[in-house]
């Protein structure tokens, strides 16, 4: 990799004061890959998420979520430790604060404090409405927002996605908002306050679901039946499993699949030649979707996701491999570009770190380890 | 409010289908000029995909279209002729992003690449964000959102029990993580543009881009040596922490405890000496014996209705909700309903057919939408407005099959 060369950065210059606790985290980390100056302000004692459940160390979810940022410790329920924040508020051009943490009450004082400042307030539900002050989870907002509904299998329950979702949802459209925003204010002088629910967020991430109902009448739901192609699945193969989309509607991926199954000779090319397999509508049944299952999975079963997926490459068939998170360590294509980086924790320790979300020329990203619990400064008005 | 927020900013939208427009959209909605250049040659898939209004098919009568393209202007151009090409470079001239979500080499092949719309444009922000990113030895491999979701770990972990992935449907991650990245970045070279006069390229690789919004689990698994077992909806540090069966035929209800006194309280409400067990009054207990905590509860929701166990939770403060499907939240929420979510905009052939707000209000106001484009609507006011062409310049190209 060249060296780091001193280019301007995006956001070089512009200071946020991140009070977020939860659903708001991502978003901090976000401007402060990019430059900005990125102050955490953390209770004595640090986040909870700081100390993670597996004990020892700084946990995971908060060296991703936290990167890149300062720490400073404030104690925001004393009146020093207020006096603190609120001189950083008027130096700042972003303010983020969240339900839970201090000043999402008060964001009409910030807003005095700092007229100019872009002041996004982050709950789960929103500051208004019968559902301000519900208690909330991830999970809680994954279900309030129609998320949880659509994954999963028809005779299951319905399946939440990994790994908080919510939080991550809901920090971005806070980020982007929070840019538009900025952008205004920089040009006008005048600062705005940006209310982001996330159970709207998660709302807005439904694809074409909200249509689906308003026009037609119907509920988008798990598991894809009736609307599915039988190909669009995920399959097991020899070392792992494989996912394949060809339907007859995606380009020449169908054809191409039966072209490698047939020269192999082997059986299931043939099968799959059948006439029957023509049709659109029958290859949306069950019956469809079983036999397909049983024909193809015979075909790589003893076939290794790698070569699984340099014939998808070669042979333009859409498929490719279904990855362990640690498997995408080792994915050539990551390597290729770099993606993944050795970062020292502040801990000391050394870990695989993701790098950017995209990929900029002239390259501006920058990452560094998330903060040491106040690394950048205590307030003198702390509890005991 | 009708923010106007981008007003100075035009975008040369290439994107089409689901996810690339959806990060285009958010610029339109805050009062950019987004000139979306498409063709009826190869028409957008999400124009030809549904739901239909009255279920009849139609290039303006898509619902999944719409959703993606408020406030967007359409220019229809056959980007294979040279007429068509050049009048594509003239819009692009005239914009401050360009974007497009095909496949790597794609828009080098329509003489668009970076490269070449550098050259007529040297402050170009330029996006592209295909798969996997733009080089590189697995570049050129073929992928659906669901393809995403598999090569990155998202599949493999969204699952009820090890080794069964099941993965998120197509609604995840591509309607989120992408789209929205790709927004944060282009508004961030913008602002650098500000401040240097320099334009920026944006190769975004939607693998990439969601490996970060599994980032937690990324740099907890490296730190772990390992991938920790698929939790369904269960969680690490939380009992119970599922989706409850409710009463009815397909009702679930989400129930999280996060401590102690949650427990307490929930279990006050469950009653019975179960649930009152002193094994299951911490959370380490509860943890150890998570399955009998879940059938605990889920035999006290079994048949109750979801809406009133939701709210008899949430006054206890336990952290409850209904598992909401879109025709629930459309009708039934109350609190959406409240907070002025959904609106209904006019368009000549959807009717007032309804959308999603963003998912914020702003200075206390919500952000109204502006319909999305008929095919083709604007070829004609682009070239003459933006592009001061005359009218009898306009009608040779349309005659000379341009517009198509």
């Amino acid at each position: 990799m060249p060296p780091d060369t001193p280019i301007a950065q995006p956001y070089a210059g512009v200071r946020i004061l991140d009070l977020t606790r939860r659903f708001g985290l991502y978003a901090g980390r976000l401007f402060a890959d990019l430059g900005a100056d990125v102050i955490l302000v953390e209770p004595p004692g640090g986040l909870a998420d700081r100390a993670g459940f597996t004990g020892g160390g700084t946990d995971g979810r908060f060296a991703f979520l936290n990167a890149s940022k300062k720490s400073v410790v404030i104690d925001a329920s004393s009146q020093g430790g207020r006096a603190a924040i609120e001189t950083i508020a008027a130096r700042s051009d972003i303010v983020f604060v969240e339900r839970d943490g201090p000043y999402f009450e008060e964001t009409a004082l910030l807003r005095r404090v700092n007229p100019r400042a872009v002041v996004t307030a982050i709950s789960p539900f929103g500051s208004t409405g019968p559902m301000a002050n519900a208690p909330a989870t991830d999970l809680v907002l994954q279900a309030a927002g129609g998320i949880a509904w659509m994954s999963g299998r028809i005779e299951d329950a319905p399946l939440s996605l990994p790994f908080d979702q919510a939080t991550m949802v809901g920090s971005i459209y806070a980020a982007t908002v929070a840019s538009i925003a900025f952008a205004d204010a920089e040009r006008t002088g005048n600062g705005h306050l940006i209310d982001v629910a996330v159970q709207e967020c998660i709302a807005h991430s439904l694809q074409n679901a909200v249509q689906v109902w308003d026009l037609e009448r119907r509920v988008s739901i798990r598991g894809g039946e009736g609307t599915r192609d039988a190909t669009e699945d995920i399959f097991p193969c020899r070392d792992g499993y494989v996912f394949l989309a060809s339907p007859l509607a995606l380009g020449g991926s169908w054809k191409a699949l039966v072209g490698w199954i047939k020269e192999t000779g082997h059986p299931t090319g043939e099968a799959l030649s059948a006439e029957k397999w023509s049709s659109r509508e029958w290859r949306l049944t069950g019956e469809a979707r079983a036999e397909f299952r049983k024909l193809f999975t015979a075909f790589i079963a003893d076939r290794d996701k790698d070569a699984i997926t340099a014939e998808a490459i070669a042979r333009r068939i859409v498929m490719g491999p279904v990855n362990k998170v640690t498997e995408t360590f080792a994915d050539p294509q990551l390597a290729h570009r770099g993606f993944y980086r050795g970062m020292q924790l502040s801990d000391g320790r050394s870990v695989t770190f993701p790098g950017p979300p995209y990929k900029l020329t002239p390259q501006v990203w920058r990452t560094s380890a998330a903060p040491q619990l106040g690394a950048d400064g205590e307030n003198g008005e702390q509890a005991a | 409010m009708r923010p106007r927020f981008l007003q100075n900013v035009r975008v040369a939208d290439f994107t089409w289908a689901g996810a690339g427009p959806f990060g285009t959209k958010i610029f339109s909605d805050f009062g950019a000029d987004v000139v979306k250049i498409e063709s009826s040659i190869r028409l957008d898939s999400v124009r030809t995909g549904g739901p239909f209004k009255d279920r009849k098919f139609g290039v303006n009568r898509s619902g999944y279209f719409a959703s993606r393209n408020t406030g967007k202007k359409s220019v229809v151009l056959d980007m294979k002729s040279d007429e068509g090409r050049k009048l594509a470079f003239d819009i692009i001239r005239q914009s401050d992003i360009i974007a497009n979500n095909f496949g790597p080499g794609a828009m080098d092949r329509m003489g668009l690449g970076y490269e070449a719309v550098k050259a007529v444009k040297p402050d170009i922000v330029y996006l592209s964000m295909p798969m996997y990113g733009e080089d590189g030895p697995r570049k050129e491999l073929l992928g659906v959102g669901m393809t995403i979701s598999a090569v990155t770990g998202l599949m493999w972990s969204t699952g009820y029990r090890a080794d069964d992935p099941v993965g998120p449907g197509t609604h995840y991650p591509d309607h989120a993580a992408n789209p929205y990245h790709a927004a944060f970045a282009v508004l961030a070279a913008l602002r650098r543009r500000r401040l240097t006069g320099e334009g920026m390229k944006i190769d975004l690789s939607q693998v990439e881009s969601t490996l970060n919004f599994i980032g937690t689990a990324v740099v907890r698994a490296g730190l772990e040596g390992g991938d920790r077992p698929q939790a369904g909806n269960g969680s690490a540090t939380m009992a119970p922490h599922g989706l409850f069966r409710c009463a009815g035929d397909d009702n679930w209800c989400a129930v999280t405890v996060r401590d102690d006194a949650e427990w307490r309280a929930l279990a006050t409400i469950i009653g019975g000496k179960d649930a009152a067990s002193p094994d299951l009054a911490s959370t380490e207990g509860r943890l150890e014996r998570r399955a009998e905590v879940e059938r605990i509860v889920g035999a006290w929701t079994a048949d109750r209705d979801a809406e009133t166990v939701a709210s008899t939770l949430r006054d206890a403060g336990i952290p409850a909700a209904v598992v909401a499907n879109s025709r629930y939240l459309i009708e039934r929420d109350r609190h959406l309903a409240e907070r002025g979510y959904w609106q209904r905009v006019e368009h000549p052939e959807l009717g007032r057919s309804l959308y999603a707000s963003p998912p914020y209000d702003i200075d206390g106001e919500r952000v109204e939408l502006s319909r999305p484009p008929l095919l083709g609507e604007h070829t004609r006011p682009v070239l003459r407005d933006l592009l001061g062409m005359a009218d009898d310049e306009i009608d040779r190209l349309e005659a000379a099959g341009v517009f198509k």
